[in-house]
């Protein structure tokens, strides 16, 4: 009955068509009733089909638009409905009444409410306490409806809200959910995880690279959930976190210097903390990656540094390796240390104050740490590749050689060479001494090359050598001269314990790794050259050699080397240049002039005939360091001129 | 690497030193017996089966499982060969060969009656000596007087956990007896085999095979199958 | 290992097994031969186990079970004009194995023990051969090692030979005459080893005992 014109929504018969409804007509016909129903029976299926709302529901229509349809309208209807009942009604008779009674009062209430709202013929005056209390009535229950009725609807709402931030919470929980998974998903492409229990553990040992470390090397994954959800979520939020082995918090790396004196004892194992600036740490925990890998490379580095410490225990060398603490020191020459330390800075410790240490950053080899994680990898690939799968599958695992020794008949120099393996620490002390033996050839070269200008001295490095064995190519030459004075090539080879020097004509000399030694060498041959570069230049000038050595029996003792001597003639015949260089002693040339030329030599009565004259008189010394010239060669030349005729 | 294969490692190369010892340093000419080898070493073993369909998963599962080394597949021919005393049962050698590795020695193996010892233990023990040969080694055991029973082509595939061996293979049946190049599978069926060959007395290692069995077992149901039962 | 030759010194005339061996030595020394420790090679004899009901042909067939100290992991087995074996160090337990079917005659244990020397390219061994505790004979081992045919280097190694033990100097030895151009192998030179001992086994039970 909510609109105009709408049909009451139950009409009532009085008698129904059939006296008995028919419940169902069986196959023959025949037809069975449904018992009628008795007198209360009726009553209460009727009582049931009364509207009560439809009453009530007019009633605040009606006072909800008081502008609207008249009153009476509604009423005869309801009347003429309730009217035909009365005759079938008799017990409900009373209800009817009442609520008859009360809709008229309520009519009324309505009436003088509305009145009482124009405010034109009626106001409702405030009244003394004892004043009647239905007049307090009609405020109080509109109260108490709206409160209600707002009660009722904030409850909606509430509900509503609450659905919701349910389902807010939930997507968002499902997101995260799966970005869980999906960071799993992508930990699980990177790394080995189990499932253990209700934890996820994962490996980030090398063991199944062939690591034979006892490390466990076990990290649980976890979710990151601990997030205030009311704050921001920081943009590099993980729902996936790892949980690292304590000892492998931190950042470690292995430290390889060469040092020339052994500090004390005292103090070792001590040195070498984090020195250099550790990168600041962002603000929030890093990516699990970047922290995995950290704490893979602390294994790494733990185990190269247990590897070693074990072979420098085990290994009989001359002067014992030494472990003490982090640090390992080996003496791969006499005067000259190694050391390798292992530096682990955990989280904890990083703020301590870097020790002040001046010597050392620099003289870090980088190099021979790279090597030592690299001969690390192919120890594992050893180990792996060296128990490969039985064939046939029956036979036991181990080495595939040793299963042929047998059958082979290996004999014992083969089954030895099976067993040989060279440790860690050998590997990287040979590796050490051969960078140590470079470095301090350079040096000496260099040095060399800078405190002598005449000849000069040239060194080309080849760019790729062997961790054991590196080359370089040595000239010695005059500036301006180069292309004559070609003699001195030297090719320097340069081991793990001495230096084999090939000469140009293939001639073999081992020098050993003393600096000393290469140094008197080089030497020796630069005093060589400088006759080397006279001899030369005489063939260009067209002098001719007399005489030539490289090694001189006479005169002064060299301390090192020998000296070396030619003597060149004149195309003419007239002059002769006799030059001595020793390494030590420095040149010395002299000049023989043709008898003629002598003033003061003194008259002999022998020799009175012109044809004498044409001897060789005696020889004079040049003023060398008086010549002019910029070096050697250039005073060699100009004399050479000067004593040829032009002719 | 468990502690056995260490200690079988370890065992292998102080024997070795011994020999490159005893060699080199002359000794007393009468040191030592000559007669080398490992004696009595057991063979642990648990076995079961897998249909084709499921052969897949059974390896995958195993390559998760299993050591990280090459996978490996392989191709044997077994020759089973016996010696008839006069009373008793004959001895048995299985002679095998490497059909995707020729250069790989042949290996002799004899395997004892399996040990009937207390029931608690998980795995089935009997006696093997395993022996790396020369590749006439058929010529030589018909030399010896055994004969040639049956023969097999064994092809699949192998694992490694620690002391671990497990193989998963199928078997064929040779068409002409001898030549491996027309074969015929036996069974619509793969054979897999967990074993471990360690010395005497070591039990604790049948407890390990049963404990990586568990791992397999909705894949496949190893036992410890008595192989005189089966017969 | 390259081309071996295994063959017999006889004792020399009035002198015992350990003098001849002195004097082989001493040769070889001055040659300038290097010692380089010992060596053994010991040779056991299987045989069938009373006559097993099937294998009538196998009868008195031995089988020799060797060990040499230059393959010190292998494990030599061999029949008489039959195949040899290379196998490994288990192979003994085997043959413990098969004891119902091959017993081991202790008394025919033969060995042969002695110095080895290095001159250059050749390995001697200088063997005394001994049944149990009694000396029977000299053995004689001469290995080329850069070679593997027979035929490249046969002369040579007989020129060597011929240089410390003069007249004694051996003919071709019977393995080589089907292996004149083949791959020498190990196996080769324990079958000389085999038929030399067998040799000088047979020399001393004949006239001394005349039994088995």
């Amino acid at each position: 009955m909510s609109g105009p014109g709408s049909a009451p929504a139950v009409r009532i018969s009085i008698e129904s068509a059939c006296e008995k409804q028919v419940q169902e007509v069986g196959l023959d016909g025949s037809e069975t009733y449904v018992q009628p129903l008795d007198m209360s029976q009726n009553l209460a299926r009727l009582a049931q089909r009364i509207d009560f709302s439809t009453g009530s529901g007019g009633e605040d229509e009606a006072g909800g638009s008081p502008s609207g349809r008249d009153w009476g309208a509604s009423e005869p209807e309801d009347e003429e409905g309730l009217v035909k009942f009365q005759p079938s009604l008799w017990p409900w008779d009373s209800v009817r009444n009442n609520v008859r009674s009360a809709l008229t009062e309520m009519c009324v209430l309505y009436d003088v409410l509305n009145i009482v709202k124009d405010k034109r013929y009626m106001t409702l005056d405030p009244v003394s306490q004892d004043g009647l209390p239905p007049k307090q009535n009609p405020p109080i229950l509109q109260f108490v409806s709206k409160k209600k009725s707002l009660t009722g609807a904030s409850h909606i709402l509430l509900k509503g809200a609450e659905r919701l931030t349910k389902s807010v919470a939930e997507t968002q929980e499902n997101k995260r959910q799966r970005d869980f998974n999906s960071e799993l998903l992508r930990l699980r492409q990177h790394w080995k995880l189990r499932k253990v229990g209700d934890k996820i553990l994962g490996d980030l040992s090398y063991r199944s690279a062939g690591s034979l470390f006892p490390h466990h090397g076990t990290f649980e994954v976890i979710k990151n959930t601990d997030l205030d959800w009311d704050k921001k979520i920081p943009d590099d939020y993980c729902p996936l976190d790892v949980q690292i082995p304590s000892d492998l918090e931190g950042s470690a790396y292995l430290k390889v210097s060469i040092q020339k004196q052994s500090p004390d004892i005292g103090d070792l194992g001590t040195i070498n903390l984090f020195k250099r600036p550790l990168p600041k740490s962002k603000p929030g925990a890093p990516h699990w990656q970047t922290k995995l890998e950290a704490a893979q490379n602390v294994l790494l580095c733990k185990e190269i540094f247990a590897q070693l410490s074990r072979e420098a225990v085990q290994i009989k060398s001359q002067i014992p390796h030494i472990v003490v603490k982090n640090q390992i020191i080996s003496q791969p020459f006499p005067g000259l240390q190694l050391s390798i330390s292992l530096c682990h800075s955990s989280n904890d410790k990083k703020y301590q104050k870097p020790t002040l240490e001046k010597s050392s950053t620099e003289d870090h080899l980088y190099v021979l740490e790279h090597n030592l994680h690299q001969l690390i990898r192919e120890f594992h690939k050893q180990n792996l590749s060296s128990s490969v799968m039985p064939h046939p599958a029956s036979a036991p695992f181990g080495h595939k050689r040793m299963r042929l020794a047998g059958p082979q008949a290996f004999d014992r120099s083969e089954i030895t060479s099976l067993q040989q393996t060279e440790g860690l620490l050998e590997k990287i002390i040979k590796q050490a001494k051969h960078i140590f033996l470079r470095r301090r050839t350079a040096r000496t070269i260099d040095s060399l090359a800078s405190r002598i200008e005449d000849p000069q001295i040239q060194a080309h490095w080849s760019n790729i050598n062997d961790v054991y064995e590196s080359s370089v190519k040595v000239l010695i030459t005059s500036q301006g001269y180069e292309q004559i004075c070609k003699s001195i090539q030297l090719q320097l080879n340069i081991g793990v314990e001495q230096i084999r020097v090939v000469h140009r004509d293939g001639r073999v000399i081992i020098l050993s790794h003393q600096e000393q030694e290469l140094q008197d060498f080089l030497l020796s041959q630069m005093s060589q050259h400088q006759v080397h570069a006279v001899q030369q230049l005489a063939k260009v000038m067209g002098w001719q050699v007399l005489s030539f050595s490289n090694h001189v029996g006479l005169g002064p003792v060299e301390s090192i080397g020998n000296a070396s001597a030619i003597t060149v003639t004149s195309p003419s015949g007239d002059y002769a240049i006799s030059v001595r260089n020793g390494p030590e002693s420095g040149s010395k040339v002299m000049v023989q002039f043709p008898r003629c030329q002598v003033k003061d030599l003194p008259k002999s009565d022998v020799l009175q005939d012109v044809k004498w004259n044409y001897l060789r008189g005696p020889f004079k010394e040049v003023q060398w360091n008086k010549m002019e010239g910029h070096n050697f060669v250039y005073k060699m030349e100009l004399l050479m001129a000067a004593l040829t005729p032009c002719s | 690497m468990t502690d056995t294969d260490a200690l079988r490692n370890a065992k292998r190369s102080t024997r070795i030193d011994a020999w490159c010892g005893y060699t080199m340093e002359a000794p007393p000419v009468s040191a030592m017996p000559v007669s080398g080898g490992t004696i009595n070493m057991m063979e642990y073993l648990l076995q079961g089966s897998v249909l084709d369909q499921s052969l897949e998963s059974l390896l995958h599962r195993l390559r998760g499982l299993c050591d990280n080394m090459e996978p490996g597949t392989f191709q044997d021919h077994e020759m089973v060969f016996l010696l008839k005393g006069q009373q008793g049962s004959p001895f048995v050698l299985r002679a095998r060969r490497s059909m995707d590795k020729p250069t790989m020695p042949w290996h002799l193996r004899y395997l004892g009656q399996p040990e009937m010892g207390d029931k608690s233990r998980h795995a089935l023990v009997r006696n093997c000596v395993d022996i790396a040969t020369s590749d006439n080694l058929m010529e030589f055991l018909l030399e010896m007087g055994f004969r040639l029973d049956h023969e097999f082509v064994a092809q699949g595939h192998i694992f490694r956990r620690g002391s671990m061996k497990i193989v998963v293979y199928k078997i064929f049946r040779l068409l002409v007896p001898g030549s491996t190049d027309s074969i015929e599978a036996l069974s619509l069926s793969y054979l897999v085999e967990v074993s471990v060959v360690a010395p005497a007395g070591q039990d604790v290692i049948s407890e390990e095979m049963r404990n990586f069995a568990e791992q397999l077992k909705p894949l496949v149901h190893l036992e410890k199958i008595d192989p005189k039962r089966v017969m | 290992m390259g081309v071996t030759c295994v063959c017999q010194m006889p004792v020399a005339e009035g002198k015992s097994v350990q003098q001849t061996v002195e004097i082989l030595t001493r040769k070889l020394e001055l040659l300038g031969a290097e010692k380089q420790g010992t060596f053994y090679v010991d040779c056991e004899t299987y045989h069938t186990a009373a006559s097993p009901m099937g294998n009538q042909g196998q009868q008195g067939k031995l089988m020799y079970v060797m060990h040499s100290s230059e393959a010190p992991l292998s494990c030599y087995a061999l029949f008489e004009n039959g195949p040899c074996l290379i196998a490994d160090a288990n192979f003994d337990v085997l043959m413990v194995k098969l004891k119902g079917f091959f017993q081991n005659s202790k008394a025919n244990k033969i060995e042969s023990r002695g110095t080895r020397y290095q001159y250059c390219d050749f390995l001697i061994k200088i063997g005394t051969v001994a049944m149990g505790p009694s000396a029977r004979g000299i053995s004689v081992e001469v290995d080329y090692c850069p070679c593997v045919i027979v035929n490249d280097c046969w002369n040579l190694m007989v020129e060597f030979m011929q240089s410390f033990m003069g007249s004694h100097a051996p003919g071709l030895p019977s393995v080589f005459s089907n292996k004149h151009e083949s791959v020498y192998s190990p196996a080769d030179t324990m079958v000389q080893y085999m038929e030399l001992l067998n040799k000088i086994r047979k020399q001393q039970q004949g006239p001394v005992s005349g039994i088995r």
